[in-house]
């Protein structure tokens, strides 16, 4: 290269650092919202995983074993027995007012039935219509309903002078021992937060770099920029976007930090490759918005297609539902979101730190993402030096 | 001015909320940016969510099994896993090693490891185990590996309980096996599905986010067309602050009743969710939220002063608003401080009643505080979007008499030189 382009290059870069100093829009997109999401969700879900979730009984036995089944039932670390409803109806009113999520409901003469053998039913309701608290308590009501069921047999089997040792292995021959690889504390902001960050900084990337380049012609400044660059549209993208690269890479090193070494997440791999994988999704995302700039030629569709992008992306990278559970047609189209590969290097990386060429494909997907500026860099040129801002 | 009588004002200002009300129709349905958020947006966007999470729930996540004791009734373990809906045996493994490799290449998301004494343990009386390995990398997996081996252990463990209880009866058997029975009932959503629990918030939010987004464009190209910059352009119709803002609203109302039909009603017949909301109730309590969102995207609009300037500030928030509403998060585990702060947003409070009322079945009387609340909003953000349109056309006024101040000047100016030439 030579030392002149070198000159546009550093001039342009110069250009574009004094533009994102002078607008707020660049201080908006780059700084704040980024770090306000990453201290929003993080503390929004610090306490990991939910406990003490409102839940209520409907005990219309109230004996002294009822009793006894519900204080057990309230120490659970999700459950919160926080009312007692006199009926089924007033429990359900509670939970169409939201009050609890679910209630406990043992009908009269549990007891009574219970010791002489006539096996009694209890049951329990949950509101599924919120799905993480509904599964929490579920997992705690089912394993109280075993345990009372479980007591009343153990008695009888001490009663009929069984050992301790030998009642637990009648009552329960095969014990499942879980292990949650990588997260045993179940967390979900581990399991949220490592895929949210950066879906949402990939969302503020392509926004900003369409937002950029679109600035340029509405504000006609697109050709003074070009002749900065001798009308190489190569040398006035790189330039103009580099300044953007290093402000957005410091944030992407600032969330692995954060999450890695303030909250202190699973980073099984060391935080190395995954600041190469924040560099990659920086990189990746820019190029995707110079694409769609290029593809759709127009400030606003651009944006619009991208703020479509950026949202899809979290429901299809498969961090919450997963992938293999979606449409056929979607399984193939979740390639085409970068957030679904940087998901699939992260879980390969930090949080179970397998050897990276495990990932080679989703790396290789993101090197790909970083060529697409390629197939639009004529358009680009001649939109830049001839077209006009359109509404 | 003052000596004008009631009626006319009123007339006045009805006529002006009318051609308000017209002229903004026509520019919403002349602006293809503005129309994309009114209409596409909303049109397509809820189709494209309730595709995504359609199947509702995960079946059968793929496991690897190690089966070291490879005993009857190590198999019979596996077979009643691998007949559950949720989890599918992918292959059998000879050692850890292997199951790991499949693990790191995401073959299979779970190891049911069984030791080689498991089978002895049971023959001799003894507590036998079974280890689950899960990968992290999805809620949903490890929740149905959990649940399918969960089961199957507690079939065994009926069966090897009646083989060894040695009942007479059948009934005994039943006895011995569970001397209290349980049961569990899902309610609101039967089947425990992805869809059913967070497309409804979704489709509120829908509303919320595209009418910020609509006026935001409408209020930026506003600006962008008008001469000083300026929000409200000077005419003779624009004068009052009220018939602006109440002129302007009514448009976007009419527009996103419709819409709001189409989302609120059709979009869930279409993908069979759970939708069992009284008609009048969710015409009562759709109502406030419409007019409540109105004025919280007019007010926020001010702080809009190019036409694309609103995608870069709204588009993000669509996912911690989604968050702090207490759906995807449960409500009781979010900090206080981010529940006062939600409660700034139309969207906690449509939400979670919109949720109550269309899943649950409630009716206004279960959804009052929020109910309340979407009013409160209204009156409150209408407050807020007088006073900044009240400023709004003060500003444009000032803006043209300076103009004018200016002009006069020069008329001045130019005179004095003729005299002086003349």
């Amino acid at each position: 290269m030579s030392s002149e382009t070198w000159k546009c290059l550093w001039n342009i870069a110069r250009r574009e650092t004094y533009r994102i100093a002078t607008k707020p829009m660049y201080l908006f997109c780059i700084i704040i919202a980024p770090i306000f999401s990453f201290v929003f969700f993080s503390t929004l879900m610090s306490k990991g995983l939910p406990t003490d979730m409102p839940a209520g009984v409907v005990d219309l036995d109230n004996t002294a074993t009822t009793r006894n089944i519900i204080r057990n039932l309230d120490a659970f670390q999700h459950i919160d027995i926080v009312t007692r409803y006199s009926s089924v109806t007033e429990a359900r009113e509670a939970m169409q007012r939201g009050e609890i999520y679910s209630f406990y409901y043992i009908p009269k003469g549990t007891t009574e039935e219970a010791l002489a053998s006539r096996q009694p039913k209890v049951s329990f309701y949950i509101n599924y219509s919120y799905l993480i608290a509904g599964s929490l308590l579920y997992k705690d009501e089912r394993t109280m309903s075993e345990l009372a069921s479980a007591a009343i047999g153990q008695a009888t089997l001490l009663a009929k002078g069984a050992t301790e040792e030998q009642a637990m292995a009648f009552l329960q021959p095969v014990v499942i021992e879980t292990h949650a690889l990588n997260n045993p504390w179940l967390n979900y902001s581990v399991y949220l937060c490592n895929t949210l960050f950066p879906g949402i900084l990939m969302l503020l990337i392509f926004l900003t770099t369409i937002y950029t380049l679109g600035t340029e012609l509405k504000e006609n400044t697109a050709k003074e920029w070009m002749q900065m660059a001798n009308n190489s549209i190569v040398t006035a993208l790189s330039g103009k976007l580099f300044p953007q690269t290093i402000v957005f890479f410091v944030i992407a090193v600032f969330y692995n930090i954060y999450l890695y070494g303030y909250l202190h997440y699973p980073c099984n791999s060391g935080i190395f490759p995954m600041l190469m994988a924040g560099l990659l999704l920086v990189v990746s995302s820019q190029a995707f918005g110079i694409f769609l700039f290029g593809l759709f030629g127009n400030f606003r569709l651009a944006l619009s297609a991208a703020s479509l992008w950026g949202v899809i992306s979290f429901s299809i990278s498969g961090f919450t539902y997963p992938v293999m559970a979606m449409h056929p047609l979607l399984q193939g189209a979740c390639v085409l979101f970068p957030l679904r590969h940087y998901f699939l290097i992260y879980v390969n990386q930090a949080l179970n730190g397998y050897p990276i060429i495990y990932a080679w494909q989703s790396i290789v997907a993101l090197l790909l993402f970083t060529l697409l500026p390629f197939f639009v860099l004529k358009k680009l040129r001649t939109a830049m030096l001839h077209f006009v801002y359109l509404p | 001015m003052n000596n004008k009588p009631f009626r006319h004002i009123i007339r006045q200002g009805l006529t002006g909320l009318i051609h308000i009300c017209a002229h903004e129709l026509k520019q919403v349905f002349k602006d293809q940016g503005v129309l994309i958020f009114f209409l596409l947006v909303p049109l397509a966007y809820p189709l494209i969510y309730a595709f995504i999470y359609t199947n509702e729930v995960v079946r059968n996540v793929p496991a690897a099994v190690v089966d070291m004791s490879n005993s009857s009734q190590s198999r019979e373990f596996l077979r009643l896993v691998d007949a559950s809906a949720d989890v599918k045996i992918q292959s059998h493994c000879a050692d850890m090693e292997e199951a790991k490799t499949l693990l790191k290449e995401s073959k299979v998301y779970g190891i049911i490891y069984i030791p080689a004494d498991f089978s002895k343990n049971l023959a001799t009386g003894k507590q036998a185990t079974i280890s689950l390995y899960c990968d992290m990398s999805g809620m949903l997996y490890y929740k149905s590996l959990l649940l399918a081996s969960t089961n199957a252990s507690l079939t065994v463990n009926e069966k090897i309980q009646i083989e060894r209880a040695g009942n007479t009866t059948e009934r005994q058997d039943e006895i011995t096996t569970a001397p209290i029975e349980y049961e569990d009932i899902s309610l609101f959503n039967p089947q425990d599905g992805f869809a059913s629990f967070l497309i409804p918030a979704v489709l509120i939010l829908i509303i919320q986010q595209t009418l910020l987004l609509g006026i935001g464009m409408s209020a930026g190209t506003a600006r962008e067309k008008n001469r000083f910059r300026d929000l409200i352009p000077l005419s003779r119709h624009y004068q009052g602050t009220l018939r602006v803002v109440m002129g302007k609203s009514s448009a976007y109302l009419l527009i996103y009743l419709i819409v709001a039909v189409y989302i609120l009603c059709l979009v869930p017949h279409f993908f069979s969710l759970v939708q069992i909301a009284r008609p009048w109730t969710l015409i009562a309590f759709v109502f406030p939220y419409l007019l409540s969102c109105i004025f919280f995207a007019m007010t926020c609009s001010v702080f809009i002063h190019h036409r694309e300037a609103c995608l870069m500030i709204y588009v993000f928030t669509s996912v911690p608003l989604l968050f702090i509403s207490g759906i995807s998060w449960p409500g009781a585990a979010i900090p206080e401080f981010w529940k006062i702060f939600s409660y700034l947003f139309p969207s906690t409070f449509g939400i979670n009643g919109f949720v109550r009322i269309n899943s649950m079945g409630a009716t206004l009387n279960e959804v009052l505080p929020e109910y309340h609340a979407l009013w409160l909003q209204t009156g409150v953000y209408f407050i807020t979007t007088c006073l900044v349109y009240r400023y709004q056309v003060t500003l444009s006024r000032r803006h043209a008499l300076e103009r004018l101040h200016i002009f006069r000047l020069r008329m001045l100016a130019a005179k004095k030189q003729r005299k002086q030439t003349t």
